[in-house]
């Protein structure tokens, strides 16, 4: 899940829900909505925003790979008409704040970079139904690719405070790009690599080696986000070894909560509606080989 | 102490507390966890089709100045579906329900009805005239007027509450096709559908939406929406539903004016999900502050007579 612009997934192999109920099941609490006011909000990298919020009814019970959407229309502006999904990075239950990181890709994103601290943002959340932690998970491999790897800092640290080895890939075009590797190292990763294109490392070559190397010695969980050959290598990686993979995928939305039917997953022809992004994901497992129990 | 203005109006037999609903397909039972349904002057549905379709693929929303675009498709998960799992969800709530029906043929429409009919719980029907008819080369329902009259009528004829009919703006004559609906037995007409609309992005050479024409609406299209209301109050008897890029309380004011007995609210829940709740506690206050005692006083109050003949001329 990320913010703003989406890729098409229409190649993508088929993806279904999350179990409703059981251990493998997301926890889901109803949203709320809310006048959040900007508690920080800077450029932390070329494009690179991180907006922090005052909003004590998502971060109660918000959990990791849930998104929250913020409306780009200010004070008694009637457009932009549609708010943005945006991946929550991080938040402070305690402090009652949400942390978010997002690139700037069009004139919404543009826009939103003008709040300032104090303002407050239309913002409804927690959305979603999120990344799933295995009970008995002991060792873990994350790969997001450019603003992607927002909703996976989350997972780290949950994951690491519950003794889970976290192993991170953080893929950019360049360096400035590279965002989410001191959120991981903050949060515990035992391994945080960094790779880039100007340079190679970010190849499907040495990642796909990297990837192989970490399942070899044994993962019970890919989780993926933020582009489409991180998360074919990750299935090809389940085909060979039965390891499950949860990927967050991102669509535009109009509603966040699943009445507006404006983020389906989308094949034509079927008779059934493909997922809605907002309400059946955004994080969703593969299917058929790799279930996530 | 003033009494509080006076917010219900009636749309034919069905009489509703104050004027505020949603569009079709701008409304679900999930905003409840954000919003008091219970303050809406009624709750209207998604549209349902008798079997179950898929809509169309992604992408099907665009942002475009002042408005979007969208290619959702109507999916719907048909009459079944609707009955055994949707149609109960709204029951937790007491406005009215009105269920939005669609068909792409006039049969479809019919069968609808039928699969509908003496369900408990709906209060009327709005039927979305909106959808390509594939017995007319894809052109919309909406777009002749003995297509709507005939559609009208055997929805009519099928079921035993109020009747309302979704008009689409792209037609030649609002007026006609208004009419046409009025004939075949319609309580209400609501004015307008989207506008077709597109947008392109030229660096990837395609459309910005799944399909290249997609359903454009917002505050952009406000003022075509209101001529259209405008059109349609002058054409019929029966009672007249604005929407089409209503946003704020005055944008209801202007609508009743022109002729609307309520409005609907569609991507403007989008923007702030509260809007309807936020737009029915301003209206009061508003008509409050005029010294408006019911807001049925203003329906079609528009004046057009000069306002040169009471105003003077501005020297220079």
């Amino acid at each position: 899940m990320v913010g703003a612009s989406a890729g098409a997934t229409g190649s993508l192999p088929r993806l279904a829900r999350l179990p409703e109920t059981g251990p493998s099941a997301p926890r889901v609490a109803p949203p709320a909505l809310l006048e959040a006011a900007v508690v920080t909000h800077g450029l932390i990298a070329p494009e690179y925003w991180r907006l922090v919020l005052d909003a004590p009814a998502i971060a109660r019970t918000v959990e990791p790979g849930q998104f929250a959407m913020l409306t780009v229309a200010r004070g008694e502006e009637s457009w932009p008409v549609l708010p943005r999904p945006m991946a929550i990075y991080g938040w402070d239950r305690a402090g009652g704040r949400i942390e978010i990181v997002y690139r700037v890709v069009g004139e919404g994103t543009r826009r939103l970079t003008r709040w300032s601290c104090g303002d407050r943002i239309v913002t409804v959340g927690p959305l979603g139904r999120g990344f799933v932690l295995l009970p008995a998970a002991q060792r873990i491999v994350l790969l997001g690719r450019g603003i992607g790897t927002c909703s996976l800092t989350a997972l780290a640290g949950v994951a690491a405070a519950r003794g889970i080895a976290v192993h991170a890939l953080v893929s950019a075009r360049h360096s400035d790009a590279l965002v989410g590797g001191e959120a991981y190292r903050a949060a515990g990763a035992v391994e945080v690599r960094e790779v880039v294109d100007t340079d190679g490392s970010s190849g499907v070559g040495p990642v796909g080696a990297w990837l192989a190397e970490n399942c070899r010695t044994g993962v019970d969980q890919i989780y993926a986000c933020g582009s489409d050959r991180l998360l074919r290598l990750a299935l090809e990686m389940a085909r060979a070894t039965g390891t499950g993979v949860q990927v967050s995928l991102e669509a535009h939305m109009a509603c966040g909560l699943g009445f507006c039917h404006g983020c389906a997953t989308g094949h034509p022809g079927l008779v059934e509606e493909s997922p809605l992004v907002c309400r059946d994901g955004p994080v969703f497992r593969h299917l058929p080989s790799a279930p996530v129990a | 102490m003033i009494a509080a203005p006076d917010l219900r109006v009636d749309l034919g037999d069905l009489p509703l507390r104050n004027p505020v609903m949603p569009a079709s397909g701008c409304f679900g039972p999930e905003l409840g966890d954000l919003i008091d349904i219970n303050r809406l002057g009624a709750m209207v549905t998604k549209t349902v089709f008798a079997e179950p379709r898929s809509g169309n693929r992604a992408h099907r929303l665009a942002e475009t100045y002042a408005g979007m675009l969208n290619s959702v498709g109507i999916p719907s998960r048909g009459a079944r579906a609707f009955i055994a799992e949707l149609l109960p969800r709204y029951r937790n709530w007491s406005p009215p329900l009105i269920v939005s029906i669609g068909g792409l043929t006039v049969g479809a429409y019919l069968e609808i009805a039928e699969r509908l009919t003496r369900v408990a719980g709906i209060a009327a029907f709005e039927v979305n005239v909106s959808c390509p008819n594939l017995e007319a080369g894809g052109l919309e329902i909406g777009a002749e007027p003995q297509v709507v009259e005939a559609v009208v009528r055997g929805v009519k004829e099928r079921v035993e509450v109020p009747v309302f009919v979704k008009l689409t703006p792209n037609v030649t004559s609002i007026a006609a096709i208004a009419r046409a609906a009025e004939t075949g037995g319609a309580s209400a007409i609501t004015a307008v559908n989207a506008l077709m609309g597109m947008a392109v992005d030229w660096r990837t050479r395609r459309p910005r939406t799944g399909t290249a024409m997609a359903g454009f609406t917002g505050p952009a299209i406000k003022p075509v929406a209101l001529r259209c209301v405008w059109q349609a109050a002058q054409a019929v008897a029966i009672p007249v539903i604005g929407v089409g890029g209503i946003a704020t309380v005055d944008d209801v004011l202007e609508f009743i004016l022109a002729g609307a007995t309520a409005v609907q609210i569609g991507s403007a829940t989008f923007t702030r999900p509260d809007t309807m709740v936020r737009i029915i506690a301003a209206l009061e206050a508003r008509l409050s502050d005029e010294g408006v005692v019911s807001v049925r006083e203003l329906i079609g109050a528009l004046r057009t007579d000069s306002p040169s003949a009471t105003v003077p001329m501005q020297a220079g």
